[in-house]
């Protein structure tokens, strides 16, 4: 139905929608703000209007708590979506997501280590890492062990699916036993951040960590709109890309880093979130094209729609408590996942394994 | 021009290639023959920039390869292999516009698509154009490759700049009609200041296309020659390790080979 339109069009379309989920998500919660209140504290807050008095605490809830909050959700949203788009181009294969090649996991070990061995004392190894520790160990790990399953599964210019798998099912499994030793051996409020972040949460979002996660995106995300056509070239294999001037292993370690560092920087902020990564791109391929130059652009707006979505589920289901984000996006991911799949498979066209 | 200049290549203590240096002729159709093994696809690899080798230089137009910057060499000269599959379904038409991707920065000009036009008019795919690409048979998937390395080195688009399209056992799964079609494709290419550089399996098909033929034996070039006809027989049967006799097509003339094992 969006094959008509053009690749513009659609992520006009995707645009506007976003739009429209950012302002739903900013009014609706445990404090409803309709669109004129918010509004006016948005024009308060800029100075440009006197701000009353009569209402400090709901403008205080506003622009502190939930304004931040459906920045951070909007921004990890695209980071995911995009994430999920340059890792299906690396590894040439629609089956990959953050959660699959290990990244996702690596991270939540690289946090979960400084959680419970950081601490706050001088003594402790992330202490000249100062407020930047979680992010950049778990950067650290997110690589390597991305790196691992690459390398593990690319031979010969090809990505072997079998290999894949394997090699993502034992680095995940390892960074979770990893992860499952350091709760155990965690005292109580380790444990449940651990835990806590381990489904994922906007709850602790504030306007510090949104700007980080966002410049960084931001950054990640300009780098990798110019190599479209490049990850298009890589479709044909490595070699023939090579023939294209491009030079593939360069062009493979870039994206490998630059994904790496968005997806373990989001995930150190708000845990880990399942399947946005693996329904993004495919939901994109189906309506439009495989054609990287629209998924990269395309992923980045999907992928905030949908989580601005799913935060506002979150609020809402169990109202006045909230549910984990990554309770919600496993639980609608995958059996959408599973609909796509039997999709294809009766269209005739699975091509998971090519 | 492209030369190959002593190029030796070794993985460990095997030598693969030794000590090989030749030139292939401008403007012309070179074939290089050999049995499996014999340091072919090897020489492909090094003499198109993708593999460094051991000892040795490989020159464009008197330029080392490893000089030439990544887009420029994409521009110079394009390579065609055996069997090319895409991970993601495009469509044939975009398959084509990524020979254009060494030439242009963003969006592809009108000028890009127009030559993406032409090439898929050229090979008979101009109607499959909208195509998705895993969808096509066989020699239809081949035929958009070939559309799309002829798009990457058009030649009107830089006349004066000579281009190099190599071919890598491009047949070797086509039935006769995409084979004849292919090479016939490639042999136009000829009038346009081309040159063609063909690895083919097929002694008879390389021979009947042949400006002039190289023969492969044990990493080394064991023969060359601008008169295919000229081959003889014993080294034929030598380094086949086949038996091999010359038949006249009772119609034309034209001879061709029979082989047997012996």
């Amino acid at each position: 139905m969006l094959r008509r339109l053009s690749a513009g069009q659609v992520h006009l379309l995707l645009g506007l929608a976003l739009a429209g989920a950012v302002v739903a998500s900013a009014s609706i919660g445990a404090f409803s703000f309709p669109p004129g209140r918010m509004l006016s504290y948005l024009m308060q807050a800029a100075g440009w209007m006197a701000p009353s008095p009569d209402d400090a605490l709901d403008r205080n809830v506003f622009l502190t708590l939930r304004l931040p909050r459906v920045l951070l959700c909007g921004i990890t949203g695209a980071v995911l979506g995009v994430s999920g788009t340059l890792m299906q181009g690396l590894f040439r294969n629609p089956i990959v997501e953050p959660g699959l090649a290990g990244t996702s996991s690596g991270a939540a070990l690289g946090a979960a280590l400084v959680f419970v061995l950081g601490g706050k004392s001088v003594m402790s190894f992330t202490h000249p890492l100062g407020s930047l520790a979680v992010p950049l160990v778990a950067f650290a790990c997110a690589f390597a062990a991305t790196l691992v399953v690459y390398k593990l599964s690319a031979s010969f210019g090809k990505v072997n699916v079998f290999t894949l798998l394997l090699a993502g099912i034992a680095i995940n499994a390892m960074c979770s036993a990893g992860t499952g030793f350091l709760s155990y051996i965690a005292r109580d409020p380790q444990a449940r951040n651990i835990t806590f972040w381990n489904l994922g949460t906007f709850t602790t979002a504030d306007w510090r960590g949104a700007t980080v996660v966002a410049a960084l995106f931001l950054a990640c995300f300009l780098w990798s709109v110019r190599y479209g056509k490049a990850l298009n070239a890589l479709m044909l294999g490595e070699d023939e890309a090579a023939f294209l001037g491009i030079d593939p292993q360069r062009l493979i370690l870039r994206l490998l880093v630059v994904n790496t560092l968005m997806v373990s920087v989001a995930t150190a902020m708000v845990g880990v979130i399942a399947f946005v990564g693996l329904i993004v791109p495919h939901v994109l391929r189906m309506l439009k094209s495989s054609d990287y130059t629209f998924l990269i652009p395309g992923s980045a707006l999907l992928g905030a729609l949908l989580m601005e979505l799913v935060d506002v589920l979150a609020r809402l289901v169990i109202k006045p408590a909230e549910l984990p984000i990554g309770i919600i996006t496993a639980l609608i991911g995958a059996p959408l996942f599973l609909w796509i799949l039997l999709r294809e498979q009766r269209a005739g066209h699975v091509e998971l394994y090519g | 021009m492209v030369e190959v200049h002593g190029v030796s290549y070794r993985v460990g203590s095997t030598r693969i290639l030794e000590d090989v240096s030749l030139r292939f002729r401008p403007g012309r159709f070179n074939v290089v023959v050999g049995p499996n093994g014999a340091g072919k696809s090897t020489l492909l690899r090094i003499v198109t920039g993708l593999l460094r080798p051991t000892a040795g230089e490989v020159h464009y137009d008197g330029r080392p390869v490893s000089a030439w910057p990544g887009d420029a060499l994409a521009r110079r000269r394009a390579v065609l292999s055996q069997h090319v599959e895409l991970a993601f379904p495009l469509p044939a038409e975009d398959v084509v516009l990524m020979g254009r991707y060494p030439h242009f920065g963003g969006a592809p000009r009108a000028h890009d698509r127009a030559i993406v036009d032409r090439a898929l008019d050229l090979v008979g795919m101009a109607d499959k154009r909208a195509q998705s690409y895993p969808t096509l048979s066989g020699g239809e998937k081949q035929k958009v490759q070939l559309a799309r390395v002829l798009a990457q080195i058009w030649n009107e688009d830089a006349p004066r700049e000579p281009k190099t399209l190599f071919l890598d056992e491009p047949t070797a799964s086509l039935d006769v009609h995409y084979t004849i079609h292919l090479l016939d494709v490639a042999k136009e290419l000829l009038q346009r200041d081309c040159t063609v550089i063909a690895v083919l399996h097929d002694l008879n098909v390389a021979f009947q296309y042949a400006d002039a033929v190289f023969v492969m034996e044990a990493g080394r070039v064991a023969a060359e020659t601008d008169e295919p006809r000229s081959i003889e027989r014993d080294l034929l049967e030598r380094v086949f390790s086949v038996r091999a006799r010359r038949v006249a097509d009772p119609e034309t003339g034209d001879g061709f080979w029979r082989f047997g094992l012996s």
